[in-house]
């Protein structure tokens, strides 16, 4: 910058150019407090509520810390407990494993699905895309999670429409052997913002490339595995990354339609609805900060792994 | 131009800086009064009451500013345990059995034997608000789990009202199956709770079985089995509705109950909730009974259980304001004719004499039938430190059993574990 500055100037005088350069460093230095000053408020949020916090709950992590008394360090124990002593950590483990291994796929499948049909230039695109984003919008919301439960209750709209084919349905929600399955549909019923950047993929494919396989006689499947496959591995990775953390997470669907419970038996209990629990039912906030830790581990080691294994699959047009 | 721009873009920021730090403005108000700070939960109705009964206090103690900081029940502990962890905790708190032994077990709250006047409570009731022989809490009022019997739904299925001094568990199965059968789906027999310890606990009473007994799980795996086979023999006959309907049922709460919408004829609950059940079902004529016994039953297992409890922080700064408004809430007739029964039936006997005649309909006729089983009553247990997860545990055990997930004996076990750790900790 003062440079560029420096030398478009035609050099007149000794110190014209000195004097240039320091209005230029004034400038620049006011510019980056006044940056500084704007940024400031989120500065003390990010110490405050982000930061803070997680530095508090690493230290906690090793302490047995009820809420109501101050905390007392433990060290390794409430880890070694987790893995070795509490079933329950294992099963939401297995819970949260089996919802994020059956969603993820089905709701990128059908996120890619509908997005190659919408990219067929149908009329109207921007409408379908609005109509099947909302629920993306919506799905990790307490007023779907409540209409879920209502859905697929005793006498929800699932049973009403068997009813008037004779068959009589249970309370899916309720019973242990399809609550979670309702809420892997919740999930995947949310496709809509993979599908917005799968659209958004599809449009940086050049159609040349079509054009030209069309003319060597590759059908449409040909040109799908061929072309369109490869050239959205990137995003399909972006896509896998991005809702195999946030499925991880997840939490709003369970809370609610179990009741704060993970009920019935234990069959929706999501990891952070168990940490949850744990810090603020069973006054375990050590413990429960524990688990957190442990399952920043999971996710940052899974990721890591989607990294590592996108080396094989993902297409980047510059690499040779 | 700039510079002052500049001025001005810190000074909001400083602004902003400061805001986050001035919320706490201290406990002296700046008219001179003492703020005392008083925690409770529950409905619109009782934080209306609770407000009224407030400003009668304060019209008696123009020196005391009491703010209410009223919550809905299901974050009520979790917002109450954070602002303990801040250091913050009101001065007055409510509390229920299950909290007690959390908040006393953890030195959060001040005995009160000797600063708050009890001497016209029902002593027998006193020791509900005990643990480890101190006084750290009073009770608010008193109820008894009882089954509700709907009169109409009993005549609809052609079924006589059961004696309820004579009435097996066998007996309460077989009448339910009939009722359901009758019903032909538009009503049941009745509903079952799992996850009410209060069942349960009087359940083993009956066999001789105290709930918690030194320490430990005072259960037997045996009566663990006996009482699913409750649950399941309801499910089996179809006295009640299927294991996924009902735990719906449970988890959409009371107002959605078979009682409530008027779909069966029996259900257990508190003795308290019998206005609320009369009200939405719109049956005047739900009684109360005593929950049936076991063929070889020792006693009836009921138990006076407290509403609620009234405590007082260990960390108060106001001590003596803050028993000025305990003792208030438990012995001024005044705050007894506005709260009424609303927190249990008063405990206080010259309150209640008071009050009696104010009582509406269903309370009269809770208060008779607290009367008439006085003396069955077996002595109530404050449940020890990590009580409060066993109503989790029983609902999930129950749950799996009902769902024929796991068999009662590999339920029995697995319960007894849990429960156990959970109250060793």
């Amino acid at each position: 910058m003062v440079d560029s500055l420096s030398l478009k100037k035609p050099v007149v005088t000794a110190p014209a150019p000195q004097n240039g350069s320091r209005q230029a460093v004034n400038r620049s230095r006011r510019e980056t407090l006044a940056a500084y000053t704007f940024l400031a408020p989120w500065f003390v949020g990010l110490f405050l509520i982000t930061i803070g916090p997680i530095v508090a709950s690493f230290y906690l992590s090793f302490t047995d810390y009820s809420l109501l008394e101050e905390a007392k360090w433990v060290g390794l124990e409430n880890y070694t407990h987790l893995f070795t002593e509490n079933p329950r950590f294992w099963t939401s483990l297995k819970v949260t494993g089996i919802y994020v291994l059956v969603s993820v796929p089905l709701q990128l499948g059908f996120a890619l699905g509908l997005a190659l049909m919408l990219d067929r230039g149908l009329r109207g695109l921007s409408f379908y895309r609005s109509i099947y984003y909302l629920p993306s919008l919506l799905g990790g919301s307490v007023a779907i999670a409540i209409l879920w439960r209502k859905i697929f209750g005793a006498d929800g709209l699932i049973n009403g429409l068997l009813a008037l084919f004779g068959i009589q349905g249970t309370s899916y929600v309720n019973d242990p052997d399809t609550a979670l399955g309702t809420l892997v549909l919740l999930h995947v019923w949310t496709f809509g913002a993979p599908m917005v950047i799968f659209l958004a993929g599809l449009r940086q494919i050049p159609s040349s490339y079509y054009e030209a396989a069309a003319m060597d006689g590759a059908g449409v499947i040909q040109q799908f595995k061929s072309i369109t496959l490869p050239l959205l591995t990137p995003i399909i990775f972006f896509n896998l990354v991005l809702e195999v953390i946030k499925s991880f997470q997840s939490f709003t669907q369970s809370f609610i339609v179990s009741n704060g419970s993970g009920g019935p038996n234990d069959s929706t209990l999501f990891y952070t609805l168990y940490l949850y629990t744990k810090g603020f039912k069973d006054y375990e906030m050590g413990y429960a900060s524990a688990m957190a830790w442990v399952l920043v581990v999971i996710i940052a080691g899974l990721t890591g792994v989607n990294f590592l294994a996108s080396k094989y699959w993902v297409f980047y047009g510059d690499s040779k | 131009m700039r510079s002052l721009k500049t001025a001005a873009l810190l000074a909001v920021a400083a602004l902003t800086l400061t805001a986050c730090g001035s919320g706490d403005g201290g406990d002296a108000a700046s008219d001179g009064k003492v703020k005392l700070r008083f925690s409770y939960w529950g409905s619109d109705s009782r934080q209306k009451m609770t407000e009224q009964a407030i400003a009668a206090f304060e019209k008696k103690n123009p020196t005391i500013d009491v703010v209410g900081e009223f919550s809905d029940w299901q974050s009520y502990y979790e917002s109450l345990a954070t602002k303990v962890a801040a250091g913050d905790a009101p001065d007055v708190m409510t509390l229920e059995i299950r909290g007690l032994a959390e908040y006393a077990g953890r030195g959060a709250l001040t005995d009160l034997a000797g600063k708050v006047n009890t001497a016209d409570l029902d002593q027998s009731i006193l020791p509900a608000g005990q643990v480890d022989g101190k006084q750290y809490a009073i009770p608010t009022g008193v109820n008894v789990f009882a089954m509700l019997a709907s009169k109409s739904i009993l005549d609809k299925a052609g079924q006589e009202l059961p004696d309820d001094k004579t009435w097996t568990w066998d007996d309460y199965i077989k009448l339910s199956a009939k009722i359901s059968e009758a019903g032909k789906g538009e009503y049941y027999g009745t509903e079952y709770t799992s996850n009410n310890p209060a069942y349960l606990t009087i359940f083993a009473a009956q066999r001789g079985e105290k709930f918690y007994d030194n320490g430990k799980i005072g259960l037997t795996p045996d009566t663990l089995k006996a009482w699913w086979a409750n649950f399941t023999n309801l499910i089996e006959t179809k006295g009640s509705p299927d294991a996924s309907k009902m735990n719906e049922i449970i988890a959409a709460g009371q107002e959605q109950s078979l009682i409530a919408t008027n779909k069966g004829a029996f259900g257990m609950w508190w003795s308290n909730q019998l206005g609320a059940m009369v009200k939405s079902s719109g049956q005047e004529d739900l009684s109360l009974l005593r929950l049936p016994k076991t063929a070889d039953a020792q006693s009836g297992g009921l138990f006076l259980q407290p509403a609620m409890h009234w405590t007082i922080s260990s960390k108060t700064e106001h001590p003596a304001e803050a028993q000025k408004f305990v003792d208030f809430l438990l012995n001024d007739p005044e705050a007894g004719g506005i709260l009424l029964s609303d927190r249990g039936l008063p405990i206080n006997s010259k309150v209640l004499a008071a009050i009696k005649d104010k009582l509406p309909p269903a309370d009269q006729k809770s208060l008779a039938f607290i009367d008439s089983v006085k003396s069955e009553l077996t002595p109530v247990i404050v449940p020890p430190k990590g009580g409060s997860k066993m109503e989790d545990i029983i609902k999930r055990y129950t749950e799996a059993v009902t769902a024929g997930q796991q068999t009662p004996d590999e339920a029995a076990t697995k319960f007894l574990e849990e429960a156990n750790a959970a109250i060793s900790g």
